[in-house]
């Protein structure tokens, strides 16, 4: 029994960190409903900004956080302005395949900072586990589950009592409505990028403190169990994200436990593929966001 | 008595088709002017491009002789203009409060806004009762009210309304014209689409006629039959009988 | 004709399967992450027929193409109700899960004392049935083109038939189409069926090509590019996605002139030319207006006119 609820813990810290990348993608998608596949390369810049002021500087940690947050943020930013700010609410694979473009582009110039396979990253804490009775648990992990606890918490702060949060749920409900309400689209859109970049941001800096390495392979992990997650949970809803981060990661490292690392992703797609066909809407089943990303949006509106 | 809204030469198009064929009208401050026509006419295509959210090709949209074209629609609410648009749109996951405060966005006297709140309740009470209600579970009736009220929520100088009888009970739209009559008297400016012409002409100071893309007629209640307005407004001058 | 340019043209034909298959589906209004799956799906079944069952090529290439087509009916079935971005996950994770499923795959036979087949992560190699048969690189291009040329002479068949018009309804809206009676579904798995069987084909081209096949090769990239090739080439025609393969294997790869900033240089193109021409550079419209001037008809009357009917005056 100890050794299922050992490994149940572990998948739960593994998916706090899926989680945290899962909500980056269901803001975005959740306000744009357009998928950006440049999530996972901008925060690979940013962690590689902060490995570069590491390895070449020797920054302390805290300045490398703040330097990989940043350094998301401004990728997502760029990101923004290029592939979906310019390109109109009916082009969505259109800005889908230009963000994809823009990974390309970002997992390049990333590599150009930085081209070996891998480099070290500064730890948060010792490496010491801590015991909670006959459980053992490692503290960067706890910090990543108290972390993703404590963005939720903020995030929901946000989106319900404050006036941002107010304009970023209107939009999402309806675009058109919300811009004859005098909420400025473009720029609730852009700061919600911002925001989402800043949490994909710290979910990257605390699994690289965490493995205490980065390698060249972040662009595409952190797309991939992002878009797992999200989809897993239910397509850009907030609290699927993290829901699905933690069903992800529990999947994960039960499957590894018994299986190996192989059959640990085939599991993740294997479930995730049985979800889909089975609960399209996730687990949360959100029908009021199941529009596709083509021709077919959300907002409508009639002409006399 | 001034002209609040100038509308000159207007030439709003989807893609190659011009909706909007160079329309030219005017709405007088503290009046209700009204916009009638048959369904196809444009007059949807001219309330969004008032309101932002078209950008039209050609023409000038003037507030008290400020130009609102090409401004984002967030502006123009900003500069005194808030529409009621077709179809409610109301946000259907958010209550009825949230709704209300949505269509506060840009002020910032919060105090303000709170009293305002109290005071469409007190002028809509049904949006009262149901105040923490989603938006989306109410009737017809009550999201059009709450569609003008989260209109009337920006303050608005000049008040646009986009069919807002469309598909509801003759009770309920009564009930909506006697609440655009009571706004008016306490000096709301008031631009009305209306398919409803036997209301719309019983509170219109003045009113258009729109075909095609173009206005076809303008002047008050009374200088026209009021049939005859009728049978131009559902089915278009070149269609009337002999 | 020299090795090197025969190499890249080869390559140029062989990846065209690919982003043709993600093109066909496109058509229907379906973005797919996995058509890489069926790719990988033809390339080990051509490669087991041939080099493993000593069978002849175009055998192997055939039942290359039946796999991917298979495959792809078989995913199909439960998936194509999914809409949009539901869809698209759904084949990439189908993708991942393939591609994992032959990395576990062992299947090996002797053949004169060696062991021969594909061998999970470390891949298939010696699929060399090409040289065994004195076919040169230059036939073999050859052979390439000739399949890509009758592939495209079926894409120009089905533009011009019900089923095309069917693919471009449904991919306009296919709530509108169902309602003027088109079998939604049943089109779109004949579609998928065609996409997957291109793929199969494709990839059965590129083991014979390269020889050798690892799973590292079909990952999630080659899908998106896959994807991308369409929207880049545009829309409009199935010239497009080869333009868009031309122009990333061919413009990049060969020159040396961005080396190190390719993707860079390329990445930001793209976006900027997404921003211009989001269908691609030969977008429908283009497309149209090029078929106009080919066929000399005149131009159709100013829109007003039809709309509203023939005023009497």
């Amino acid at each position: 029994m100890i050794p299922f609820i050992q490994t149940t813990l572990d998948g739960l810290m593994v998916g706090s960190s899926y989680g945290l990348l899962a909500l980056g993608f269901a803001l975005i998608f959740g306000v744009m409903r357009r998928l950006n596949l440049s999530y996972g390369p901008s925060i690979m810049v940013g962690a590689y900004l902060g490995t570069l002021l590491y390895i070449q500087f020797g920054a302390p940690t805290y300045v490398v956080a703040i330097v990989a947050v940043a350094g998301s943020v401004m990728a997502g930013v760029y990101v923004e302005r290029l592939c979906f700010a310019p390109l109109g609410v009916g082009a969505g694979v259109a800005s889908m395949v230009s963000s994809f473009a823009i990974w390309m582009q970002l997992e390049q110039a990333s590599l150009l900072m930085l081209p070996r396979h891998s480099y070290p990253f500064p730890s948060l804490t010792s490496s010491e586990l801590l015991s909670l009775g006959p459980l053992v648990v490692r503290p960067d992990y706890l910090i990543m589950l108290a972390a993703m606890l404590a963005i939720t918490a903020a995030l929901h702060v946000l989106l319900y009592r404050t006036r941002f949060g107010l304009g970023l749920r209107a939009i999402v409900e309806n675009s058109v409505a919300a811009s004859l309400s005098g909420i400025d689209v473009q720029s609730t859109m852009l700061k919600a990028f911002a925001l989402a970049s800043a949490i994909g941001g710290v979910a990257g800096f605390l699994v690289l403190s965490a493995n205490q390495q980065v390698t060249a392979m972040l662009g595409m992990w952190a797309t991939l169990k992002g878009l797992i997650a999200m989809m897993i949970g239910g397509l850009g809803s907030i609290p699927g994200a993290i829901v699905g981060g933690l069903v992800l990661g529990v999947i994960e490292v039960h499957s590894q436990t018994l299986f190996g690392p192989q059959v640990r992703d085939l599991a993740a797609y294997g479930v995730l593929f049985v979800l889909l066909v089975l609960r399209p809407g996730g687990i949360f089943g959100t029908t009021a966001i199941s529009e596709s990303v083509g021709h077919r949006g959300g907002d409508r509106w009639t002409t006399t | 008595m001034e002209a609040m809204l100038e509308i000159a030469g207007v030439v709003t198009a989807y893609g190659k088709i011009e909706a909007l064929k160079g329309v030219s009208l005017s709405a007088n401050r503290g009046r209700i002017t009204c916009l009638l026509g048959p369904n196809g006419a444009g007059k949807t295509t001219l309330m969004m491009t008032t309101a932002g959210v078209l950008k039209p090709r050609q023409g000038s949209i003037k507030l008290e002789g400020n130009e609102l074209v090409g401004l984002s629609p967030a502006r123009i609410v900003g500069n005194g203009v808030a529409l009621v648009p077709e179809n409610r749109l109301v946000f259907p996951q958010m209550s009825v409060r949230e709704n209300l405060l949505a269509g506060a966005y840009q002020r910032n006297d919060s105090g303000e806004v709170a009293a305002d709140v109290e005071q469409m309740y007190a002028r809509f009470p049904r949006l009262k009762e149901r105040r923490e209600q989603l938006a989306g579970t109410l009737s017809g009736g009550e999201q059009q009210m709450l569609a003008v009220a989260r209109a009337l929520m920006s303050r608005p100088r000049l008040l646009l309304m986009d069919e807002p009888s469309l598909g509801l009970a003759p009770i309920v739209v009564k009930e909506i014209f006697g609440i655009i009559a009571e706004l008016n008297r306490e000096g709301v400016t008031i631009f009305l689409v209306e398919q409803n012409a036997h209301l719309a002409l019983q509170v219109a100071h003045h009113f258009y006629l729109m075909e095609q893309g173009r206005v076809t007629f303008s002047g008050n209640p009374g200088e026209l039959a009021e049939d005859e307005v009728i049978k131009r407004a559902y089915l278009g001058t070149r269609r009337s009988a002999g | 004709m020299d090795d090197h340019l025969t190499g890249i043209l080869s390559n140029i034909g062989v990846i065209s399967f690919v982003a043709l298959s993600a093109y066909l589906l496109l058509l229907t209004g379906e973005i797919s992450f996995g058509q890489q799956a069926f790719f990988a799906i033809g390339a080990y079944t051509a490669g087991i027929v041939t080099a493993m069952w000593q069978l002849p090529f175009w055998l192997g290439l055939g039942a290359g193409a039946a796999a991917g087509g298979a495959a792809a009916l078989f995913v199909g079935l439960p998936t194509l109700r999914l809409h949009g971005l539901q869809f698209a996950i759904a084949t990439l994770a189908f993708a991942e899960a393939v591609r994992i499923l032959f990395e576990l795959f062992r299947y090996q036979v002797m053949r004169d004392g060696e062991p021969v087949g594909p061998n999970g992560i470390e891949g298939f190699p010696n699929i060399r049935y090409i040289f065994e048969n004195d076919v040169s690189a230059t036939q073999f291009m050859s052979i390439i083109y000739g399949l890509l040329g009758a592939t495209l002479f079926g894409f120009f068949l089905l533009e011009r038939s019900r089923l095309g018009v069917a693919f471009r309804m449904i991919g306009q809206d296919d709530l509108l189409a169902a309602a003027q009676g088109v079998p939604v579904f049943r089109v779109k798995l004949i579609a998928a069926c065609l996409a997957g069987a291109i793929a199969g084909l494709g990839g059965g081209l590129y083991a014979h090509l390269t020889t050798y096949v690892e799973p590292a090769i079909f990952d999630v990239m080659l899908g998106v590019h896959s994807l991308a090739y369409g929207l880049i080439g545009g829309l409009g025609t199935a010239f497009g996605p080869l333009l868009g393969v031309a122009i990333d294997i061919g413009l990049l790869e060969s020159t040396r002139w961005f080396a190190g900033y390719r993707m860079i240089v390329f990445g930001g193109l793209v976006a900027v030319l997404l921003i211009v021409r989001p269908r691609g550079l030969l977008d429908e419209r283009l497309v149209h207006r090029i078929r106009r001037i080919v066929s000399r008809r005149p131009p159709p009357a100013p829109a007003s006119a039809t709309i509203l009917g023939e005023e009497s005056s």
